[in-house]
């Protein structure tokens, strides 16, 4: 473990971005879209093409807020997760001081986050109360493997998606930076969460790990299902129980999510996290 | 220090897509990608996070102070004459692509669970929300990665531990030692993704006296019911052909360490007392197929035993050796042949015998609506592992747009 922390805080001496200087906060900001209009929850259905691009391009900018926001929602928790788990570790360790690395990135990110979603769209945008009210709980209680799976879950489905977005000429310039920097610190991040998490697992008896695997499913679902909600829809002008409607029966986008989540899923059940109840939430969300 | 790429790289390019600074090449698209040679690190934008070698399927990516300095200098090079790419730019970056998805079929019959079969699998999971049946004749999945590659390079065979991942997906029913013409009709879809087994043939007289690559890669590995089907005569073998089978061939005979093959098949090769080997190219060492790792590898394990000799051609095999154009007679207790696969007719569909496929247009089957291709009797018996990859999401991509309707966006 410590030989890479050792690795990952020489990468960070490599590369590591500042937002604050990195981005002009004061340019002034286009009307590109917010995402790919192909990861929009509606991209596919029959109301996506009712709408004018004008639409479709605020649509995908009130959804990358929404989205964001609950990249800040998670990167709070699992702030709060590492810090319980380092809380009596050896300070002079690297895996100590790169657990701190790690909060730091995860500071600006979230502080880059919140700037950025001010800069694109009105609204404020938060993940619902049930979330919430779960997430408190899962911060004060999770540890050991579930806490290092459930943050690779949650930073890398944020991933897949800022890969393509940052790609993308039609996204607005400032999300595709936005985006860049955080994959490049994410990466870091999930070689981190991997190694913990197997490391964890050494050794876990079969109870231990059908609860963990269970766990890391539901903390999932949370997070993907509560990325893009009704408000997000209302806000831009559309009929809110349509578009919830469409965007749940979406085929495309459960298929671009599971896509986007083959690494991932196949590195759950490379380490035996996939039981078959966990398999059955995955299904259910879209990711497997 | 930065990562690296060594000479086990399948080529399926999962590093390529979650390198955070477009350092791995070449990438899909690019010239060079599915030639069956490896990718690279460019050493002057890695930043050494190692996120590649996470995700590596065969521990090809290793960090630069762990990897042999071949690897290093192999993986430098193959940049020396490119500009170093601004990742921070983002549009140096191919642009992503998109395709719709949903819709498509119910029913999908996937035939052969070799690597091509398995990508084909893996990628309807992902694309369809289909119902797959998986066959293969063998008991056990994998291919020609569990009985082709070669039984000293454990590190590629890792990949069947993904494989066996998909087939315990919730949508996917495995039907091991089955033959697809068993099963009853009924499919909106069928995937043949039966590769190429079948050695080429030399055309010289004799030839039925020497031994194939496919028979003594697969008794080697211990594959069901196989055998060698000569017996071991040394000190001298001659291998014909110039690619990498032939080299993992040469090495087998010459390795003094085979831990990772049955001890059966360990005393058939000490007994055979094979000593050296002379490899046999019939063109020139530009035009050969092996990839360098392989040649220093083999180099490495065999030092002077092995012999390499070019522009060679034999014209017969009797008791006696191997016989040239030139009249020259090569003393040998066996001849190996190891110049290429090709495959075999396929109940039911058209077969272009010249080279050895079934007629496709990007992997659907000429004049047979309902039928797919992939893998080696897609596009012909070359490129790695991973490179079947791409050829699998191709053909998946067509059944999906085909069997889409004519409601589909650009159909």
């Amino acid at each position: 473990m410590d030989r890479t922390a050792e690795r990952l805080l020489g990468s960070a001496e490599r590369l590591s971005r500042d937002p604050e200087t990195e981005i002009d906060w004061d340019a002034p900001v286009g009307d590109g879209y917010g995402m790919s209009p192909e990861w929009s929850t509606l991209y596919g259905t029959p109301y996506w093409d009712e709408l004018t691009e004008a639409q479709q391009r605020e649509l995908t900018r009130h959804e990358a807020a929404s989205v964001a926001t609950t990249g800040i929602w998670f990167e709070l928790i699992l702030q709060q997760l590492i810090l319980r788990d380092v809380y009596d570790k050896p300070a002079r360790s690297a895996e100590f001081q790169w657990a701190l690395t790690e909060i730091a990135d995860e500071c600006r990110h979230s502080i880059m986050f919140a700037r950025a979603t001010e800069r694109m769209v009105e609204p404020a945008y938060r993940p619902p109360l049930l979330a919430r009210e779960l997430g408190r709980a899962f911060k004060a209680i999770a540890s050991g493997e579930s806490a290092y799976a459930a943050i690779l879950v949650a930073e890398e489905v944020l991933d897949v998606m800022q890969r393509d977005w940052m790609r993308d000429r039609r996204v607005e310039p400032l999300v595709r930076t936005v985006n860049h920097i955080h994959v490049v610190e994410e990466s870091r991040h999930m070689v981190f969460a991997r190694e913990e998490t197997r490391e964890r697992l050494a050794g876990a008896g079969r109870g231990r790990r059908w609860v963990s695997a269970l766990v890391i499913a539901i903390a999932a679902d949370m997070i993907v299902s509560s990325m893009v909600g009704r408000q997000v829809y209302a806000n831009v002008g559309l009929d809110a129980d349509r578009a919830v409607r469409e965007a749940r029966h979406n085929e495309h986008h459960r298929s671009l999510l599971r896509t986007s989540c083959a690494n991932l899923m196949d590195f759950l059940g490379s380490v035996g996290l996939l039981t078959p109840a966990a398999a059955r939430v995955y299904r259910r969300t879209g990711l497997l | 220090m930065t990562f690296v790429i060594t000479g086990e790289c399948c080529s399926d390019a999962s590093c390529v897509a979650v390198c955070p600074m477009n350092s791995i090449h070449p990438s899909p698209g690019e010239p060079g990608f599915g030639t069956g040679a490896s990718l690279f690190i460019d050493p002057r934008t890695c930043i050494d996070c190692g996120a590649c070698a996470d995700i590596c399927p065969v521990d090809a990516a290793q960090p630069a102070e762990e990897a042999a300095p071949e690897d290093v200098e192999r993986n430098a090079a193959y940049f020396a004459e490119r500009e170093a790419l601004e990742a921070t730019d983002l549009d140096s970056w191919e642009p992503p692509t998109y395709e719709l998805r949903g819709g498509g079929p119910r029913r999908v019959l996937v035939v052969g669970a070799g690597p091509a079969g398995m990508y084909a699998t893996r990628e309807l999971l992902l694309r369809t929300t289909a119902e797959i049946t998986l066959v293969d004749r063998s008991e056990q999945l994998g291919g020609l990665v569990r009985f082709g590659v070669a039984p000293d390079h454990p590190n590629t065979k890792q990949i069947i531990g993904s494989f066996e991942r998909i087939v315990r997906h919730p949508r996917v029913r495995w039907r091991p030692g089955t033959e697809a013409s068993a099963l009853p009709d009924g499919y909106d879809a069928v995937v043949h993704a039966v590769g190429a087994r079948r050695s080429r043939r030399l055309g010289i007289p004799g030839e039925e006296a020497a031994c194939t690559a496919e028979d003594f890669v697969a008794w080697c590995n211990g594959r069901p019911g196989a055998e060698l089907p000569v017996e071991l005569v040394g000190p001298r073998a001659v291998v014909v052909g110039n690619g990498n089978v032939a080299l993992d061939l040469a090495r087998l005979l010459l390795s003094d360490q085979l831990a990772a093959v049955s001890p059966a098949v360990r005393r058939t090769l000490a007994a055979g007392g094979i000593k050296q080997v002379v490899l046999l190219g019939r063109r020139g060492p530009d035009e050969a197929a092996y990839t360098r790792p392989a040649l220093e590898e083999l180099l490495a394990v065999a030092g002077d035993r092995v012999e390499l000799r070019y522009h060679a051609r034999p014209t017969a095999w009797t008791s006696e050796g191997l016989t040239l154009d030139t009249g020259e007679t090569i003393a040998a207790g066996n001849l190996f042949t190891a110049i290429g696969f090709e495959g075999q007719r396929v109940d039911g569909l058209p077969f272009d015998a010249e080279r050895g496929i079934v007629p496709n247009v990007r992997g659907a089957v000429v004049d047979r609506p309902g039928h797919y291709v992939a893998g080696w009797i897609k596009r012909g018996a070359r490129g790695g592992i991973g490179v079947n990859k791409a050829c699998a999401q191709e053909t998946v991509a067509t059944l999906v747009s085909a069997s889409r309707g004519a409601a589909s966006p650009g159909s």
